[in-house]
């Protein structure tokens, strides 16, 4: 007997009313809940192509219609036994679907107002957070042209930020909702139209699909990114407020911010998720970029983040002022400044506390971030 | 502050907002008047159910609309929501939380316990 297995919801009411499935071989399905029996919750599923569903999503075709044609020559009822998390065993029917009184009323779209707006069209579409970043760098001035190193170094810079914004945003959670959720690779991005018309744009997606509730973990740091881009044209207002998210997540938009001067080029981007109305929308223009760069960069130690290691004392190199100290995380090597606090008088396996400062520096072209801890202070744990 | 169901731990999410002004939200019923089975969990209405594709402090909590359209166009529109009526529900200081969850417009109510939910309804003619 086929099987199918839930995959999205699509539309909730007192449980998923309409959602998506895919048999054992990757066909799309949809299903909509009828009256129950016995208790059970049943659907009425029909096999459809993904052209189809793709433009249900979006909001441009009726369940009816989608189902309609789908169902006219194969359609099934299921009843879910075991859960929606178990495979669905399909029932076929042999009457018309037409006339079998389960179709929905006609009309029933999944968005009221199409978008013409690519990020959200593409989200919808999707069914997952899209985002979309656009670039005009002097070669792309006359022609759909962008340079290698352009186009990876700000990819690169961009999911760096992003990586970051998801960091900084899950520190603000309670440990409770931070191990509610699975946090693994939230924050990375696939390209899925690596160069859109109009000036140089690049799409991107989440790589992981949306939670049960159809949001996506990456809209956190996108929210965080959003604030930080928000008075982009005014300098001291944006220093206030890169101020206010000083550490690697303010390091990094610096990072990208010289990267846009370096290029010559400004940024544009926009992001939405399936049930957004609109994108949220952001810009720093090239004009706008120098001036960030300028103020931004006069703010002393502005990507550091303070880190606190308790462990044993491993190792010292006075000359280069290097340092171990064995953690529970493992062995945690640093850096002492100039001028930093000395090691001298420090015992090899002795405990302690040390106060110091993670810097991230990049190496250049490559987006490959290298971390180093400076020794503030010191004192027996 | 207690709810009227039996929640799990973070339950309602720190994201859901505690309901402080006034706010209409649209419900699906079954009669006119309403009664206390038309504002029934999921886990009221099936306490040894077990659900999946969605967490148990959804199933704890009331699907809403926030906007009448969608429960006319959308959940209306489906087979087994059709004959249901639509219910104005006034939401004010003292209702519960609630958060936008699925799609748009879609919204998970926890009301509380002292919040009289047949006080604050009213089934809306076309």
């Amino acid at each position: 007997m086929k099987t199918i297995r839930h995959t999205t919801t699509l539309f909730y009411y007192d449980g998923p009313q309409v959602f998506e499935a895919r048999d054992t071989i990757g066909g799309h399905y949809v299903a909509v809940m009828v009256e129950p029996e016995n208790g059970s919750d049943r659907y009425l599923v029909a096999g459809v192509a993904p052209e189809r569903l793709r433009q249900f999503r979006a909001g441009t075709l009726d369940l009816r219609s989608l189902l309609s044609e789908a169902g006219a020559e194969e359609w099934y009822l299921a009843a879910v036994v075991a859960g929606l998390d178990q495979p669905l065993a399909l029932v076929p029917q042999t009457a018309p679907l037409a006339g079998s009184g389960l179709l929905p009323d006609e009309g029933f779209l999944l968005h009221d107002r199409p978008t013409e707006e690519l990020a959200l069209r593409e989200a919808r579409e999707r069914n997952n957070l899209v985002f979309e970043i656009a670039a005009e760098p002097p070669e792309a001035a006359a022609e759909h042209r962008i340079h290698v190193g352009t186009l990876i170094g700000l990819l690169g810079h961009v999911q760096t930020m992003i990586k970051h914004a998801y960091g900084a945003a899950l520190r603000e959670l309670s440990p409770d909702d931070r191990r509610a959720i699975d946090k693994t690779d939230a924050h990375m991005m696939d390209v899925i139209i690596p160069a859109a018309t109009g000036s140089f744009r690049v799409v991107l997606e989440a790589a992981k699909t949306p939670d049960m509730l159809g949001q996506s973990e990456l809209a956190r740091a996108l929210q965080r990114v959003d604030v930080l881009f928000e008075n982009a044209a005014d300098p001291a207002k944006a220093l206030a407020t890169v101020k206010a998210h000083r550490g690697h997540l303010a390091g990094a938009y610096l990072r990208l911010l010289r990267f846009l001067v370096k290029h010559k080029t400004g940024l544009r981007y926009s992001w939405a998720e399936p049930n957004f109305t609109k994108p949220n929308y952001r810009a720093v223009g090239e004009a706008e970029a120098g001036p960030l760069v300028e103020v931004l960069s006069g703010v002393s130690n502005l990507g550091g983040e303070s880190v606190t290691l308790v462990g044993e004392f491993d190792k010292m190199n006075r000359s280069t002022g290097a340092w171990g100290l064995l953690t529970e995380d493992g062995l945690q090597s640093g850096k002492v400044r100039e001028g930093g606090p000395s090691l001298d008088g420090l015992k090899a396996g002795g405990r302690y506390k040390f106060a110091c400062v993670e810097e991230i520096e990049e190496v250049e072209g490559t987006g490959r971030e290298i971390r180093t801890l400076y020794l503030n202070e010191h004192e027996p744990a | 502050m207690s709810y009227r169901d039996s929640l799990p731990a973070s339950c309602p999410p720190d994201a859901a907002e505690e309901i402080a002004a006034p706010r209409a939200v649209f419900r699906l019923v079954r009669t006119n008047p309403p009664t206390p089975d038309d504002f029934l969990s999921q886990r009221q209405e099936n306490p040894s159910k077990v659900f999946s594709g969605v967490t148990e402090c959804q199933v704890c909590g009331l699907s809403v609309f926030a906007d009448k359209h969608d429960a006319v166009a959308k959940a209306q529109k489906l087979q087994h929501l059709k004959n249901r009526k639509i219910c104005r529900v006034t939401l004010n200081a003292g209702a519960g939380r609630i958060q936008p969850t699925f799609q748009p417009s879609h919204h998970t109510w926890w009301p509380l316990a002292a919040f009289d939910i047949l006080a604050h309804c009213g089934v809306e003619t076309a």
